[in-house]
Order: structure tokens, then sequence, then C-alpha cells
């Protein structure tokens, strides 16, 4: 606010580079990029999530409630049958099954094309997690409770609830996160488009909706990867566990339930 | 570069040509060499460079001071409201007196009177840190104000409550739009201006720094001198530099296991980090009592004949501490002992200690 003395010279340059800027990014008449709209289904098994005290087993046997279901998608990237890719910068969506409309958002400038896969992190980068605070607004604002203040980290993902299978009914705290070695929880997941394709057009928006079954943070394509609730109710902190959590997710947990072309 | 922090600003500010404005202005301001150069801060303390300390690592461009926001920061820094019961401000901890350590408290109380998990660190110079924490987990001055205020030993007061209480305070939105324009306070802006007034926590005057700058008042005693020579020969391979700390993390030989604490591990998980703890600058450290990561030992004297016959063995000691006659600690005489203490001493920075601009704010 010191430089107010400086306004006018300023403000020249500022219009000055903005009619540069501006030149340069008029569109061309073919709009040559397209919006990709995203929805998450928050599953356990078949059942929706809810968080309501509904009771949902594993497999394995062991009954549960959810309370709370949070974690963050980012890092998209598209690929097209000729194996190009186009990533999307800056994407950061926090899911969060007690907030409706984080379940579904958009991907803009999509560069226009068929489109055969998607990847995309479970969690933030270290890069964005390190990065100026002055990032640490929306979905990556550390006042959403997606936050490990003592090791400076977002967390990747929250699970938390009632285990009602053991003799006396435990609350469990699943907090994973960490993106140092040896336990680094930093997994992309890339689930199949079966086939199929997502036509990204200048004029339309085609749509992808995936399913994210909690089940699958218990389960991997292994019966090596299984963690039982049991064993542990708590994770607050990096761990092998922890990591074999998150490994599980990114094999399993999100599948796509179809694609419109719109 | 501004135009690194360009497009950072224009996250910050509601307004992105003012933030370019803005930007422009300093960046203006700096290459036309005028007289907002020097002005740039000098209302605010310690916004200076001491010759004899190493390069800034958040440097005044990252967060550049004015009076007002440092002014908030301080009323941040003092205010109760911003723990969950409204009984401890930051400033309970950390008190001027005592180089923004705790005088006296090995652990200091949290909100509802629970003893921390660790011994109050001194504030000073933390432009010139990388890391936060005894164990290094903070990566930065503005997000390490995040620790401690939602520490359930601390603060306990969650992010978005605090934001919330700022909000609901006139005065404070007043304050915030001044600076930051109108709008809600967001985190940014609270980490921002609370980190103005912490990274305005220089000392840099002592005796011993006048000494070295060779500015007046710097006369050291021969007991002194013999104490720096002491203290170069065989404390200066951890506490380096005039900030007197390599910033490094060491196990100093306290415990045998840690199991309580395991310092450095927690945040890397090697088991090659058990028992480390960063090493802590040796500013001020006649007023920092008590001493160590968990402020077992009371007095400095304490502390030497720690060093001297108290280290013990571990897997993770630290190299400096294990004798190539496999004697472990350091070897202090008495008299070498007395010199130390004399030359520690002489790190005391009395206009640092007693700078009412670092006071409450009345």
């Amino acid at each position: 606010m010191k430089n107010r003395r400086f306004a006018t010279p300023c403000l020249l340059l500022t219009l000055a580079a903005g009619a540069l800027l501006g030149c340069k990014k008029t569109p061309d008449s073919q709009p040559t990029v397209g919006t990709v709209s995203l929805e998450l289904a928050n599953m356990v098994g078949a059942k929706s999530v809810a968080l309501d005290g509904t009771t949902y087993a594993t497999a394995s046997g062991e009954t549960f409630t959810v309370s709370t279901l949070k974690y963050y998608l980012s890092n998209f990237k598209f690929t097209k049958s000729d194996g190009s890719t186009y990533a999307a910068p800056g994407e950061y969506h926090l899911v969060d099954a007690d907030k409706a409309g984080s379940t579904a958002f958009t991907i803009s400038q999509v560069p226009v094309g068929d489109y055969t896969g998607v990847s995309f992190v479970v969690g933030v980068d270290s890069t964005t997690t390190k990065a100026d605070p002055l990032s640490l607004t929306g979905d990556l604002n550390p006042a959403n409770n997606m936050y490990w203040p003592w090791s400076s980290g977002h967390i990747f993902l929250k699970l938390e609830g009632i285990l009602t299978s053991t003799a006396k009914p435990t609350a469990f705290a699943y907090h994973i996160g960490g993106y140092r070695a040896p336990y680094n929880a930093l997994v992309t997941a890339a689930p199949s488009f079966n086939g199929s394709t997502l036509p990204v057009r200048a004029d339309h928006a085609p749509a992808i909706r995936f399913s994210a079954d909690v089940l699958k943070i218990f389960d991997g394509p292994t019966a090596a990867s299984h963690v039982p609730l049991a064993a542990t109710t708590e994770i607050m902190s990096p761990s092998a566990r922890s990591v074999q959590m998150a490994q599980n997710y990114a094999s399993g947990m999100f599948t796509v339930q179809y694609i419109h072309a719109n | 570069m501004w135009l690194n922090w360009l497009p950072a600003l224009r996250r910050l500010l509601p307004h992105w040509r003012l933030a370019a404005l803005l930007a422009l202005g300093g960046a203006v301001v700096a290459s036309a060499g005028c007289s907002q150069v020097g002005g740039l801060g000098l209302a605010v303390p310690g916004t200076a460079q001491p010759a004899n300390f190493p390069a800034m690592v958040y440097g005044l461009a990252q967060n550049p001071p004015d009076a007002a926001t440092f002014e908030l920061g301080r009323r941040l820094f003092y205010d109760a409201r911003l723990s969950v019961d409204g009984s401890v401000s930051c400033g309970s901890c950390h008190q001027a007196a005592a180089a923004f350590a705790h005088a006296g408290q090995r652990l200091s109380p949290g909100v509802g009177g629970h003893p921390g998990r660790r011994n109050a660190p001194a504030l000073q110079n933390l432009r010139w840190r990388r890391g936060f924490m005894a164990d290094g987990g903070v990566l930065g001055l503005e997000l390490q104000a995040l620790a401690p205020l939602t520490d359930a030993h601390e603060m306990n007061l969650p992010l978005a409550a605090a934001l919330a209480r700022l909000n609901a305070d006139p005065a404070y939105r007043r304050r915030f739009a001044a600076i930051y324009g109108p709008g809600s306070i967001d985190t940014p802006q609270f980490l921002r201006a609370l980190a103005q007034f912490t990274a305005a926590l220089t000392s840099a005057n002592s005796r011993y720094d006048k000494y070295v700058r060779h500015e007046a008042g710097g006369t050291l005693t021969a007991l002194e001198l013999r104490g720096r020579a002491l203290f170069q020969a065989k404390c200066s391979g951890c506490h380096a530099t005039d900030l007197f700390t390599d910033e490094s993390f060491r196990n100093d030989g306290l415990d045998r296991t840690f199991p309580q604490d395991s310092g450095r591990a927690r945040i890397t998980a090697r088991p090659t980090d058990r028992g480390r703890f960063k090493v802590p600058s040796l500013r001020n450290v006649a007023r920092t009592a008590p001493y160590m990561h968990d402020g077992r030992l009371a007095t400095l004297t304490a502390v030497l004949a720690h060093y001297d016959h108290g280290v013990q063995p571990s897997p993770t000691l630290d190299p400096l501490l294990r004798q190539p006659t496999g004697r472990l600690g350091i070897a202090l005489t008495a008299p070498e002992q007395a010199e130390l203490l004399a030359f520690l001493n002489t790190l005391t920075d009395h206009e640092f200690l007693a700078d009412s601009r670092l006071l409450p704010p009345q």
C-alpha cells in the first residue's frame, strides 16, 4: 500500500503488459479446447456412502460405520490413443462425502480430441504442499482439516467411523498422507475406460462418473495387501500401513461407471 | 525476483490488477534505487541484514515488511483469543525478556494447563531458519504458526475457528482490510500478518556482535576471549556461524533410547534419525533456561556438565561427541567451563530483550 505514489506509472505499465499478454491470448476463431465434467460416487461396496450410522461390511466380515470420508484428487492427465497426453495444471479438488457440491467438478482448457484414459493423483503433490502459503486457499486451505501442521503437508485421504465387529465398538481414524521416503503415500490412480473414449469437443462437455469404493482401501489386488480394520484403528502419521492403504486405493478404489459424450 | 511472486500476490489480493500494480510498484522502487528502498520496513524492527550474518532465508521481498502489518502481527501474537478457551497466546510461552522462550518452564502449559511435549524454544533470527520445530517438520516461517495454534497441547484452536473469530471482530476486519483489501480474512492473510511479527525478532546486537563488527561497546575481557577460542575449538562444529547453529539435527547424548520423542525420526521415519534434534542457536542463551529439547537441564552449568561427563551412548549419537579415544562427550575442565560461560554471556542482546516494539501492544 505504501507504493501508492507509483500508481500512475504502474497502472500504465500494467495496462501495457496486459495489452501485450492479451494479444497473445486472444482465442483463435476455431476453439481448440473443451471442458470435461467429472463426478464421484462414493460407495462402500454396492452401497452409497452415508454418514448416518449405516453399517457396512468388508469382504472378510468386519462391520463398520462411516462418519468422515474426504480425499484430494489432483494432477489429472488425459491420454489419447496415440499415447500423447494432456496434463491439466492447477487442479486440486477436495472430495468430501459431507459436502454434496464437492463430488462434481469440471476441468476446462482440455485440448479437443478423443481420449482413451485418465490418471490422477490421490492427494496433493509435495511441490504444492511446499509452495508459498499464498496457495493455501480454496480446497487446499488448511482450514479444511486436511493438513498436518506438524509436518507441513496435506492429508491425502481421511476415513473415520466406528468399527462395530469388535467386542466393543471402537472408533477408527485413518489419515493417509506423507510424501517422504520410506513412507511415501502419494499414489496415482488410472481407472480404465474399458474401451470407451472421452470425446472432448469445443461445443459440448463430456462427463465421466467414477465410483470410489471405500472397501478398496482395505483390500488390494493380492491377499497380502489386505489391511484389517481391527489391526489398527488409528493412523495419524506416515507408516508402512498407511502406504499399503494408499497402494490399495490407488489400484482399486476408483472405477469408471460411465462416460457420456453429451 | 518480483516476477516470481507476482502470481502468488495475484492469488492473495482479490483484484489481480491491484496485485500487479503493487508488484510493479515494488519493482519500480527497487530498480529506481530511490529513497523508498532504504525506507522498506524501516519502521519495522529486525529488517536490516546484520553484517556478520549469512543471507536471509525468508527475505524481505517474500512478505515486504510494513508498519501496519507488523503491528497487526504483533496484535495476533499476543491475542489469547487464538486459543480455544482464550487462556493462552503465542506470547504466553514466548516471552520477550527470555528471547521469546518461556522463562523457567520445562514444558509450558497449553490450554487447560496440559503440559506441551517439548520445551518452548527461543524465537529469534527466524528469517535465517530453514526448517522449524525441534524435528524440522515445518517447512516455512509462515506455516509454523499452524502447529501451536492447532496442537491439542498448546492453543488447540482449529484454523477455521481462528479465522471465524478474527472475522467476527470488527477491529480485526478493519485492520486486515486496510492492508489486504476488502473481503473476509483468509488463511494466507492471517499467516503472513503473523509472520511479519515473528520475522522481526532479530537479535544481532549483543556485545559479541559489536566485537566481531568492531563497533562501539564491542569489548570482550581476557576471560571471555579465552572462552571464545575454546568455543571455536570445541562447540562451533554444531553451533556454527554467528547464528550459533548449523541447522542440522543431532543426537546430543541425552538418552540411550527415545521412546517418548524420537525427534527428527518423527518426520523422516528413518531409524538413523532417532534421537536427533535441531541444533539450537545459543544467542541469548543465558536467558533461555531451561535447556535441551525437553527442558530437562535447568542451568548452563548443568549443560556443560552434560557435555563433559553426562553423554549417553546410542547408535545415533553424534560423531562429534564420540572422541577417537572412545571417550564420550567433550572434556571440559572447571576453568574451561568458567571461560565458556563467560563467553556465552556475551551473546546476550539487551537491546533485543528490551525492545518495546516487540512487547504486547497497549
